[in-house]
């Protein structure tokens, strides 16, 4: 029988082995790239719902019933998010006896202050529609679910008072165009919030709609990134919260850099010593608002003058004086993720002038915490001079202050709203509230160098950061 | 107090205390930290007498005022910065260099010629030469003491002596009257203070006015002021009870960058954006190689520079990592660089605690700075490399593990420098033409790296690649460096001793200008367009006619033998230092085709004599100087004088010819040869020839033949790669040399391995041809090649199993088998052991070229050989057989001629 191959073959496979695996094994091959854009989430195929959505549909809720039929699950998923309830889980605060929660429902910050009371203009931001009905009635119902807030094209989707859709809008069109949220949609409220273009982020505003590269690494360039790329989503409980609004935060409920950039080292082994005790953030978030931009101070006290001209960027008579600035350097506190403290209506003033909306927690002992930029937002705003705490105003609607211009009357509205006694003697105290600052990240040749940080001109306070001195001189942590 | 009100109180008050200060606004400014020191006391100001200038309203003396604490004599004494060279004068008149300091080392960008004593004609008299050189000088040295050591105030006046003389502006010379212009003293503050007003210092220097020029550096202080000649001092910065100055209007510091930069080049070190001074004397550093220290990234720099968007480094990467210039020039007894003061202990001693305390340090800081081997600063050579290198912060072989092969080898060749600093960002100076002067009696000046006037806005800075250039080291390794060269062109005349000098300024002066604009002659011989003016293109000697017309005029001033002379000048280049990833990190940016070690510089654009490489330096300018096409003189680097071999770019010329002869003409024989077989075969009736099949090889012959085939045919093709790497750019030059040497294991265990079978087998006696009747066999089977082969006549001798090889082949074998194969190895080998021994066996400019030499005869080998095997039985049957083992031989009576032998042998 004639063998299939000849023998001599295997000789030939034994010697092509023999160079080869040798060389093979020796051959100097380039490290395998880690690449972070391969963890970008894949989106499911969009389906389109032109065809599918058929209307016709009068009120927005008529939108969200079209959508259930199909998406059954959705409003209930959509209900146990805070996009919905406005308010965080509930935190045991070292300073209450009671556990506390924190959101625009029912808390205060330092820009417009509070949502309570002023339900019909700032519900504009919430993603459910009827809030004329009340609190309690609009949240019961999953039919005021808003779909179209964070789905449909915002080129023919809009919201108005009580977070209704606006008037001129075609429902039918935006039901048409639903798909997944883009920059526009959560831009929508997270650009604008705090009343205008870049008011609250030092690190999210409207040049975010058509990035450069140059503005955001990950939004501009090559990946396009959306905001739920990195805000990955699952049964509508989107990833990422916003420390302001909470005391502590879960990691795993937290984005962070890691996600992607997996096991990614710097090349230069200077920087990775950094690492322990500098955020992602601090060297490649080297300054803020970039391009459009943002609110440093709000003075309240200014607010009401007969005969000032308003101005968008310095006055207005409804909200007072205010500061804008851009591309400035942030300013640096050590950050664990979690509040050290968080203003709870009612909390008494700061002692030493300043009272804290937020205060990020860490110091340089926290082996948790790294040095982390913040946008720090200084306001003036108005307290009960008797009750010693800050006060919500009532400011939009009938009887509000940017009607009356009577900070008196405003303060009586909100105690019949919201139940916070007012004395009837106001005054206007300093508040800080600090905004962490991660997005417009610069590429590796636009962050931070040595001596942005080190040397005579650097930007860190070392001693206020609680070193000795500079670091490169008497050593880190 | 409620528990949480407490906690909130002190989180409160800690935040307050920590953000109050900078209440309002989110982005507290940087305050940027005073380096003055703390520690340093206020100390009272004294003039020479010892007086404090409170009451003698005198001028302020360092040595006295710094001398309260520190032992200024120990300093001043132990200070290249202040000796200058003084110290090495020599007074040579025959050579123009009497020192090796800037006191007394002729420098042609410079030019003027520090006279030595009896010098037929003045140029530079010492106190000229302090003038001169104001803003490079400290003080003490020169400025204070005469060349033979006394003090300048004691000497008299006397014109004929070059350190108590003046040459005038009308040619004249005056008598310098030293005890007017007062000395200068080591001037510590121009170091020391944290702004010193260093232009009021070089505008007393430059004014005759030496004595004053410690106190005007500080002016503008609050502390001293000037009126009518007399200082006046301000008493509000004075401690009115104890006459002391108050030390934090001073700044007593360590030195600065900024300080050192006073007198060596461009520092800067603030946020706005960097621009420099090019191609200016008056920044040494900058001019001569365009070094620029700088913490600031290029591409924020306000610097008119090509493709700067893409040049995201920083300039100096030791500046940005905040490195100051104290760091690697440190004082050599300073306590806090004990670990370099260490490394000369004995090696059982691993610390030694006998050092300086901080205190005696301070008492008495040696001022002689650890320093580099640079080619352009020669004073006080006994300190070259002191200074902490590169190696001494880095460790090369860490730091290249992950990608550079042949870590030593590279190292032991190349400095640090050499890959690290590619490019340089800013202009140099190329040429220096000192043969024509311009109107305001200065050289004509070229710069390179630059397009357009240098320091005009709208001109275009390109910057340049440095040359590399082999150096000598103070322990006598030599290794490649990057150097710009300045090449100078002057005219000499012979004074009255014979000596060899350099035309004075003001004889050239005399015979270019009139009234300040260039004499009528001159013009007439120069201007080339005839329109009364000289351009800048007119301005150079580029005939004899202009040359003769300038040497007549020379001449005519009394002038000895006129001429011109060029020579160039290598400026090490060891700043702008970048990191790996900016650095020259691909191997074919000098394995290749256009290395970059034998890359060529331009010395100028127009020459009026060919220059000779200065030798008065660590350099070895073993290149060649040559006139280009266009007229320019160029730098080529010739790396193979300097015993330098690099794979792809250095090649012998002649191996590779004869090489390639040999494999070229081998294959036209066994081309000619057969052909004629094919049409001699025509002409024989087939099938003559009765043929066996033999079992002929075993399988381990075929094994190990065929593997030594594939790796010899692979070895040749990846060592052809590594020597021409320039025309296999497709291949990863790395790779292929990782390849070559893998393959080159694998021949050499091969071919040990079978060794040990064919010895322990005995087989090893086919290889050996028998002397006896070897020649008479030899010439048979040679015979059998040139004719017999032709007529279709059988082989003289059988091919046997047990033998079967032929007298030919047998000794063909013998050869390769013990002496190319031999050789190949050993040279391998040997060529591998150079990383660790550099100089083995001649190192590479000797193995390299010999093991490709013998990778020649290997090619020609394989062709021969390949041919041989088709003169079996058929053409392909040889080959079947390494193959399958059977091969059909001719089976046949031996040929009549080797029956003829045989018989006779018996």
């Amino acid at each position: 029988m004639k063998k299939r191959f000849p023998s001599w073959t295997l000789g030939l496979v034994g010697i092509l082995l023999l160079i080869l695996v040798p060389v093979l094994y020796f051959l100097p091959r380039a490290q395998a790239k880690n690449d972070p854009a391969s963890y970008i989430p894949e989106k499911p195929v969009h389906v389109d719902h032109t065809d599918i959505v058929q209307g016709e549909f009068k009120t927005g809720q008529d939108v969200t019933r079209a959508c259930l039929e199909c998406h059954e699950d959705a409003a209930a998923q959509m209900m146990a998010t805070t996009h919905w309830t406005w308010e965080s889980k509930e935190f045991n605060v070292p300073w209450r006896d009671e556990p506390v929660t924190i959101g625009k429902a029912n808390q205060i910050n330092n820009f417009c202050i509070g949502s309570q009371g002023n339900e019909v203009t700032c519900t504009s931001c919430h993603a459910g529609y009827g809030w004329e009905q009340g609190r309690e009635t609009q949240q019961a119902n999953p039919e005021n679910v808003d779909c179209l807030a964070c789905h449909a094209d915002m080129g023919v989707y809009g919201k108005s008072k009580y977070g209704n859709p606006a008037e001129s809008v075609d429902l039918l069109a935006a039901a048409r165009s639903v798909r997944t949220p883009t920059r526009e949609n959560c831009g929508k409220c997270h650009f604008d919030g705090g009343g205008g273009n870049g008011v609250k982020h030092g690190d999210l505003d409207e040049s975010l709609y058509f990035p450069s590269e140059s503005l955001d690494v990950h939004m501009g360039g090559e990946n396009d990134m959306q905001c739920v790329d990195c805000h990955w989503t699952e049964d509508h409980q989107i990833l990422g919260r916003m420390v302001a609004d909470n005391y502590t935060i879960d990691p795993k409920e937290q984005v962070s850099c890691e996600e992607c950039h997996i096991n990614q080292q710097h090349e230069d082994e200077r920087i990775n010593t950094h690492l322990a005790s500098v955020a992602c953030q601090t060297c490649h978030v080297p300054a803020l608002a970039l391009e459009d931009p943002t609110k440093i101070t709000w003075d309240w006290s200014q607010a009401g003058q007969e005969g000032r001209e308003d101005d968008h960027f310095t006055y207005l008579k409804i909200k007072g004086e205010f500061v804008y600035d851009k591309d400035f350097a942030p300013t640096y506190l050590w950050f664990n993720g979690n509040n050290e403290y968080r203003y709870i209506l009612g909390d008494p003033l700061g002692k030493d002038g300043v009272t804290y909306i937020n205060k990020p927690a860490g110091s340089i002992d926290d082996q948790n915490a790294k040095i982390f930029p913040f946008k720090l937002h200084v306001a003036k705003q108005p307290y009960d001079v008797k009750n010693n705490y800050l006060l919500q105003p009532v400011t939009s609607g009938e009887g509000g202050f940017w009607t009356t211009f009577d900070w008196n009357s405003a303060f009586e509205l909100a105690q019949e709203k919201i139940g916070l006694d007012y004395s009837g003697e106001y005054g206007f105290a300093t508040t800080y509230m600090y905004w962490p600052t991660t997005h417009m990240v610069q590429p590796a040749n636009e962050a931070l160098q040595c001596e942005s940080c080190h040397g005579e001109n650097g930007r860190m306070d070392w001693e206020v950061l609680g070193y000795p001195g500079d670091p490169i001189e008497w050593g880190g942590r | 107090m409620k528990k949480y009100t407490l906690i909130t109180l002190v989180g409160l008050t800690i935040l307050a205390l920590a953000f109050g200060i900078n209440a309002v606004l989110a982005a507290p400014e940087p305050v940027p930290a005073s380096q003055a020191s703390v520690l340093h006391p206020d100390f009272a100001l004294l003039d020479a007498n010892g007086v404090n200038v409170l009451e003698s309203n005198g001028a302020v003396s360092t040595i006295q005022t710094c001398g309260q604490c520190h032992d200024t004599e120990f300093i001043v004494s132990h200070a290249f910065h202040s000796d200058l060279g003084l110290n090495a004068y020599n007074g040579n008149s025959e050579t123009l260099n009497s020192s090796s300091g800037l006191f007394g080392e002729w420098d042609p960008m410079t030019y003027r010629f520090l006279s030595p004593a009896g010098d037929e004609r003045l140029d530079l008299s010492t106190a000229e030469w302090l003038m001169l050189n104001g803003a490079r000088i400290v003080g003490g040295g020169p400025a204070e003491t005469s060349r033979n050591g006394k003090d300048l105030t004691n000497l008299s006046p006397n014109k004929a002596d070059p350190e108590t003389a003046i040459l005038n502006e009308d040619s004249s010379v005056s008598a310098w009257q030293w005890d007017e212009s007062g000395t200068m003293e080591m001037n510590c503050f121009l170091c020391h203070l944290e702004t010193p007003n260093n232009e009021a210092r070089v505008e007393a220097i430059q004014s005759g006015e030496f004595g004053n020029a410690t106190t005007a550096t500080l002016l503008g202080l609050n502390i001293v002021s000037e009126a009518d000649g007399a200082w006046s001092y301000n008493t509000e910065a004075f401690n009115a009870e104890t006459g002391e100055l108050k030390n934090d209007l001073l700044g007593i510091q360590d030195p600065t960058n900024q300080n050192c930069a006073a007198c060596h080049g461009e520092v800067h070190a603030t946020e706005e954006p960097l621009t420099f001074n090019a191609c200016d004397l008056d920044y040494p550093q900058t001019a001569t190689t365009g070094q620029v220290v700088s913490a600031q990234s290029i591409n924020d720099s306000g610097v008119n520079l090509a493709n700067k968007n893409e040049l995201d480094r920083s300039w100096d990467v030791h500046a940005e990592r905040q490195l100051q210039c104290t760091d690697c020039h440190y004082a050599l007894n300073n306590p806090s660089h004990a670990s370099e003061l260490q490394s000369s202990n004995p090696e059982h001693l691993v610390y030694d605690p006998r050092s300086l305390e901080i205190g005696e340090y301070l008492e008495r800081p040696d001022h002689n700075f650890a320093r580099g081997e640079s080619a352009q600063f020669n004073v006080a050579p006994e300190y070259k490399g002191t200074m902490r290198r590169c190696e001494n912060c880095h460790d090369a072989s860490k730091g290249h593990a992950d990608w550079l092969p042949y870590i030593d080898t590279h190292m032991e060749a190349l400095a640090c420098e050499t890959c690290h600093i590619p490019q340089m960002y800013a202009p140099a100076i190329q040429s220096y033409d000192w043969t024509v002067i311009t109107t305001d009696g200065s050289a004509v000046e070229n710069c390179r790296g630059i397009e357009g006037t240098p320091n005009d806005v709208t001109s275009l800075v390109t910057g340049y690649e440095p040359v590399l250039l082999n150096r000598t080291n103070v322990d006598g390794d030599t290794m490649l460096a990057p150097y710009n060269l300045i090449t100078s062109f002057y005219w000499v005349y012979d004074d009255a001793s014979g000596n060899a000098r350099p035309v004075r300024q003001i004889d050239l002066e005399a015979v270019y200008l009139e009234n300040g604009k260039y004499a009528a002659d001159i013009v007439t011989a120069f201007d080339a367009n005839g329109d009364s003016q000289l351009s800048s293109d007119e301005l150079t000697i580029d005939s004899s006619a202009k040359e003769e017309a300038v040497k007549a005029k020379l001449t005519a001033l009394g002038l000895d033998n006129v001429r011109i002379e060029g020579m160039v000048q290598p400026y090490s280049i060891n700043h702008n230092v970048t990191k790996g990833e900016y650095a020259v990190n691909d191997c074919k940016a000098c394995h290749g085709a256009d290395s970059r070690v034998a890359q060529s510089i331009k010395l100028a654009d127009s020459a009026p004599v060919m220059p000779v490489f200065d030798g008065n330096n660590n350099v070895n300018g073993t290149g060649e100087i040559v006139k280009g096409e266009d007229g320019a003189l160029y730098y080529q680097p010739a790396p193979a004088n300097d015993k330098m071999y690099v794979f792809g770019s250095s090649r012998v010329n002649w191996i590779d010819w004869f090489g390639a002869l040999a494999f070229a003409g081998s294959l036209l024989g066994v081309i000619g040869h057969g052909t004629m077989r094919m049409f001699a075969a025509r002409k024989q009736p087939k099938g003559a020839v009765r043929t066996e099949r033999v079992y002929m090889y075993e399988p381990y012959r075929r094994f190990w033949h065929w593997l030594q085939t594939f790796t010899i045919v692979l070895l040749l093709f990846t060592g052809l790669i590594i020597h021409r790497a320039d025309i296999f750019g497709a291949f990863s030059f790395r790779g292929i040399v990782t390849v070559h040497n893998v393959l080159g294991i694998i021949l050499v265990i091969n071919a040990a391995l079978s060794l040990f079978y064919h010895i322990t087998t005995d087989k090893i006696r086919e290889f050996i041809p028998h002397p006896y009747g070897f020649f008479d066999d030899a010439i048979v089977q040679a015979k059998y090649y040139i004719n017999g082969i032709f007529k279709g006549e059988g082989h003289p001798f059988e091919k046997l199993p047990t033998s079967r090889m032929n007298p030919i082949q047998k000794a063909t074998y013998f050869a390769i088998l013990n002496v190319l194969l031999p050789l190949q190895i050993i040279t391998g080998v040997l060529m591998w052991a150079v990383q660790k021994w550099p100089e083995i066996a001649g190192g590479l400019p000797f193995l390299a070229p010999f093991h490709s030499l013998v990778a020649w005869l290997f090619g020609t080998f394989i062709v021969v050989h390949v041919y041989m095997t088709t003169t079996g039985a058929t053409p392909l049957e040889a080959m079947r057989a390494m193959v399958t083992g059977y091969e059909e031989v001719e089976k046949h009576e031996p040929h009549e001629e080797a029956k003829k032998v045989k018989k006779e042998k018996k």
